[in-house]
């Protein structure tokens, strides 16, 4: 169902992203923690509260009144090398980590932008529990500045540097747990003007900024680093649509790029949809009631396992007039998704299942005909209207009606403002997952002092930047190979090979062939998954040196020395060096006097690994 | 605030601080309020927070072109909220003296700073609403470092009539660096209590949704409104989590940490009791109970002589700084020890021997109590000879006694019973300060 741009500028589409990457620093952002939480243990569990307070203005933000108004419980792992007090909220920050920050600058010179004079850190308040301190630390580090994708340029309207959030390990019920390893891990968000004009284009967009992360590097003594750290979960993007009639709706967390213009397409889809579900209530006159019924007593007669079982733990059931709904509840605005599951997903805030509509197939809840009478009866519907009912403990349950009420309220004016989850990756849907925030929840970090940028400062480090275009530039006539060189520039292996060619001269298409295509052969078959950097740097100072063949390299990687120390030893044990001329010419003359016809093949055969075929040509005098 | 140079120029504009402005210098623009300018930074750099709510420093430049685009107002306080009211519920007073469990964002330092307005705390816990009736007390606003005996005396003035006035308990919401000299100072000032008296505090502002203030004050109000204990306690986290309170005796606390939610610990004592923000008491040790019936009014005994110093040994230190306060004539002197509570007494360099200087401090008069920097375990004055000696320079060892609260019970002792009773009264146990026996399960650290 791709449209076209004229289709998109009709509607009054706007979108913009919002890019998310980890840096690839040592040390946390404001701690000395290490950012590589690979084994570690969790030491303690802890468990907090949050609630919402004032900003700056003296206004509580509504996305943090709303998650303040679930009076959940965060229980938070705390591990041994990657986090320390300042990750579970119980000391002061401590000096901002300057290699973040220098690598955020240069992020901000590649894409044009201004810095301002001081660079102001302030507390962005997040009470879901995703930060024991209820804050995630964040600064504005650069403005201005644009990413060009094909034929478009997009401006780049600001560029932070803040704190990853903790990682959710689980719910249950009321209790959230989180992880804190990853907690403070510096990371970059670059923020595009909403002038993307289409689905496809936002794609291109993000791919483009992704590749000017990757490939943006700093000069050092060990070749080009790289400011972006690598792997799976290191980039995530946001992604804000709107259209006219419709609101900003912001999708969160979106891992695959490859599926963005998916969700885009479904975005606009949910919205048009949402605003017709609008019209159609208006002309109806519809209204939304503010007084649950209990219906326990009634719902008792239903014969569902789903009812019973709620009901029979204790709890009650509540039902609301929803007058002139019917029909719209069950209307499809999103593939598998209904005004009913919008809905839904507000009462779910409150720790229920879900809820069930008049829209639905009641018989699966087992309510037949005479039941449903009887509670449009209880509440007062008429044909024209739909119900709610939910099922649950009695303090969960007047929340969650609570919440869904305050939804089906916002169906007769608006599509919400909301910051939205991924619901079903494949079908590129999104559910609710809190109202989208505002300017309101920020705070200036009072534990921390401001950081001066001067004009000299930013221009020294755009000096030792190396920017995409030259990093290609230089991949290419290092590695004089378009196809490898290109390879290479998105491969996540760009730094390794940067640090062995840094150190080894004159082999540098070796090095890119075995990084891309040997060490991902062995990597498949389970055989040297980490090869230490040191060991890849010896194995290519002996083929350069010409102590091995190249045939040799992926036999030597297969048997994963431990250190660079071993290679020498794995190169005896197993025969693995080089022969040398003389020994060469000795082989093919007793070969050539054994009566051996085809000598190349004949010696191959024998010592593939030991061998350079090209020597073995020029030797017996036949060129290629 | 900002550089004269650049004040000088926003009066010219007729711009105030939260007027909106633009800031435009070439392509370079820039909207939002303009923020006071803190302390921490380059006072000609312009904080301007934009519409998204962040904050960013722009400095003044020549050519610069400022524009005033609405006026904004100049004041940036909390909501303002009416004192929490639980009507039919008991009525408990609470005395707001400072410290960060009222802090925010202060601009003359970029730091935090108190609240002016207590209330605002109520706004933010509107759960006291349901546990009690609580009149707020707004005595001072002080940091706790900065507290002193005149501060001590108005607090327990304020507590006893609060209490003769029929509040049920009293909350004394207090900074922590020196709670546990309040605490114990309020355990010797104030006589015949009958209810309890619960300082409570924070070691994160409540400008931040994790400040363990909204826990302690929960639970610190429940304390006062439902247990039954009958002295000067100190209700801070008993853990690193949101799940449960220590109520430790006053005179038995001490701060351990500088920074953690769990830093106030019981030492050489076992907290009465912990307490949870669903109300759930659970009594761990011995305490004196409230009387249905009490026999006297509560009185605030606040003489407080300041003439007493507390002093630490440690190796090389020396020991004239005995003669200097006796000099001063400074009326009692606290020593921490070290180990069993010894001090130096034949080190090999001449003159660094605290024995002289402590026989000269008592004959002339001046009370001498010796305490242990291990904090943990009883001091003695007999086990090694370094100890009689001590003694027999006429030192009082202090028992179990905490430093800080031997310094304090001092002060006092002094102030409203001389010399003479304060010599006799330093070893015998006011107000729990002084256990009989060492438990074997009197946990360390």
């Amino acid at each position: 169902m791709m449209h076209d741009k004229e289709y998109y500028s009709k509607l009054g589409f706007k979108c913009g992203l919002e890019i998310h990457q980890r840096l690839a620093t040592a040390e946390k952002l404001f701690c000395k923690c290490s950012t590589n939480a690979q084994g570690d243990l969790v030491i303690a569990r802890v468990e907090r509260r949050q609630r919402a307070v004032a900003g700056e203005m003296g206004r509580i933000d509504r996305s943090t009144s709303f998650e303040s108004s679930r009076g959940r419980k965060f229980v938070y792992s705390v591990f041994n090398m990657s986090s320390c007090l300042v990750d579970i909220d119980e000391e002061p920050p401590h000096e901002v980590n300057r290699e973040a920050v220098e690598t955020a600058l240069m992020f901000a010179s590649a894409f044009g932008a201004s810095v301002p004079d001081e660079i102001e850190p302030m507390r962005k308040e997040v009470v879901d529990g995703s930060d024991p301190s209820a804050f995630q630390r964040s600064m504005m580090v650069a403005y201005g500045g644009e990413i060009s994708a094909g034929n478009s340029r997009i401006p780049i309207t600001s560029i932070f540097l803040e704190e990853e959030s903790s990682g959710i390990e689980r719910t249950e019920g009321n209790t959230v747990f989180y992880s804190i390893d990853r907690i403070g891990v510096p990371l970059i968000e670059i923020d595009t003007a909403p002038s993307i004009s289409t689905p496809e284009e936002a794609k291109a967009v993000a791919l483009a900024i992704g590749s000017a992360l990757r490939l943006t590097g700093k000069k050092g003594e060990h070749g080009i680093s790289g400011g972006a750290m690598r792997g799976i979960g290191t980039i995530r993007q946001d992604v804000n649509v709107s259209i006219s009639g419709g609101t900003r709706v912001e999708i969160k967390g979106l891992q695959e790029v490859e599926l963005m213009d998916l969700f885009i397409e479904n975005e606009v889809e949910r919205q048009r949809r949402l605003i017709e579900i609008q019209k159609k209530l208006k002309s109806r006159g519809a209204e939304v009631s503010r007084m649950p019924k209990d219906v326990t007593s009634l719902l008792s007669k239903a014969s569902g396992k789903v009812i019973s079982g709620a009901l029979s733990s204790g709890g009650i059931a509540l039902a609301a007039l929803l007058g002139g709904f019917s029909g719209l509840l069950g209307e499809e605005i999103n593939p598998g998704r209904r005004l009913g599951s919008e809905i839904s997903d507000y009462a779910k805030m409150a720790g229920v299942n879900g809820i069930i509509h008049s829209d639905e197939d009641l018989s699966k809840y087992g309510i037949g005909e005479s039941l449903r009478l009887e509670i449009n009866n209880a509440i007062g519907a008429l044909s024209s209207d739909a119900f709610i009912i939910i099922v649950a403990e009695k303090a969960a349950c007047s929340a969650a009606i609570e919440f869904a009420l305050s939804r089906a309220r916002m169906s007769l004016s608006e599509v919400p403002p909301e910051t939205r989850s991924v619901a079903d990756t494949k079908l590129g849907t999104t559910r609710f997952m809190r109202p989208l925030p505002g300017g309101s929840r920020m705070y200036p970090e009072t534990d921390s002092t401001p950081i001066g940028v001067s004009r000299e400062y930013y221009e020294s480090i755009k000096k030792q930047t190396v920017y995409p275009s030259e990093r290609i530039e230089r991949l290419n006539s290092d590695i004089n190979n378009r196809q490898i060189a290109g390879q290479m520039a998105m491969s996540p292996k760009l730094q390794l090979y940067e640090y062995i060619t840094s150190k080894v001269k004159g082999v540098n298409l070796v090095v890119a062939t075995t990084l891309l295509e040997k060490m991902k052969e062995l990597e498949r078959s389970g055989a040297a998954t980490e090869t230490d950097r040191g060991v890849l740097v010896e194995i290519f100072n002996k083929y350069a040196s010409g102590k091995i063949t190249k045939a040799a390299i992926g036999e030597i990687l297969r048997l994963s020395p431990k250190s660079p120390d071993a290679v020498d030893l794995i190169i005896k044990e197993h025969s693995l060096a080089k022969m040398t001329k003389e020994q060469l010419i000795r082989e093919v003359k007793s070969i050539e006097s054994s009566g051996g016809k085809d000598i190349i093949k004949e010696i191959m055969s024998k010592h593939r690994l030991n061998v350079d075929g090209d020597e073995l040509s020029a030797i017996i005098g036949v060129g290629k | 605030m900002y550089s004269a140079e650049v004040q000088g120029i926003l009066s010219k504009l007729g711009i105030n601080v939260g007027d909106s402005i633009s800031v435009a210098l070439g392509s370079d623009f820039q909207e939002g309020i303009l923020m006071p300018r803190s302390g921490a930074g380059d006072s000609s750099i312009l904080i301007i927070k934009r519409k998204d709510g962040y904050n960013i420093g722009i400095r003044y430049r020549a050519g610069m072109r400022i524009e005033k685009t609405a006026s904004g107002k100049p004041e940036f306080s909390f909501p303002s909220s009416g004192v929490a009211q639980g009507p039919g519920l008991p009525k408990i007073s609470m005395i707001y003296t400072g410290g960060t469990i009222g802090s925010k964002v202060d601009y003359s330092t970029g730091g935090v700073y108190m609240l002016t307005k207590p209330e605002e705390l109520l706004h933010e816990v509107p759960e006291l609403g349901g546990i009690a009736n609580v009149n707020i007390s707004n005595l001072m606003s002080i940091a706790s470092e900065d507290m002193t005996y005149i501060e001590w005396a108005k607090i327990a003035e304020e507590t006893a009539k609060a209490l003769n006035g029929g509040a049920r308990g009293v909350v004394i919401t207090h900074g922590t660096d020196t709670m546990h000299y309040t605490s114990a100072a309020l355990s010797f000032m104030l006589k015949g209590l009958n209810s309890p008296v619960v300082i409570t505090g924070s070691q994160r502002s409540s400008d931040r949704g994790s400040s363990d203030a909204f826990y302690n004050l929960i639970c610190s109000c429940i304390a006062a409104t439902r247990s039954d204990v009958a002295e000067v306690s100190i209700c801070m986290h008993s853990s690193s989590s949101d799940d449960k309170n220590n109520l430790i005796r006053g005179t038995k606390a001490r701060k351990m940490h500088t920074s953690r939610r769990d830093a106030f610990k019981p030492v050489n004592n076992h907290p009465i009791c912990t307490i949870d923000e669903h109300g759930m008491i659970e009594y761990i040790s011995e305490y004196r109970h409230a009387l249905d019936k009490p026999k006297d009014r509560v009185s605030a005994i606040t003489g407080f002589e300041p003439k007493v110093a507390l002093l630490k040994a440690y190796p090389n230190s020396d020991p004239a700084i005995i003669d200097y306060y006796v000099n001063k004539g400074y009326k009692g002197i606290i020593i921490e020890g070290t180990g069993l509570g010894h001090v130096p007494s034949a080190p090999s360099i001449a003159g660094l021997s605290w024995i002289g200087g402590v026989k000269a401090a008592v004959d002339s008069g001046v009370v001498v109590g010796i305490t242990s920097q291990c904090l943990y375990g009883r001091a003695n004055k007999s086990v090694y000879r370094n100890l009689r000696l001590l003694s027999d320079a006429g030192a009082v060892h202090c028992e179990d006694m905490l430093p800080e609260v031997a310094y304090v019970k001092l002060g006092f002792l002094i102030g409203n019973y001389g010399m003479e009773g304060a010599a006799k009264m330093l070893t015998t146990n006011i107000a729990g300060e002084i256990t009989a026996r060492t438990e074997f399960d009197f946990p360390v650290g």
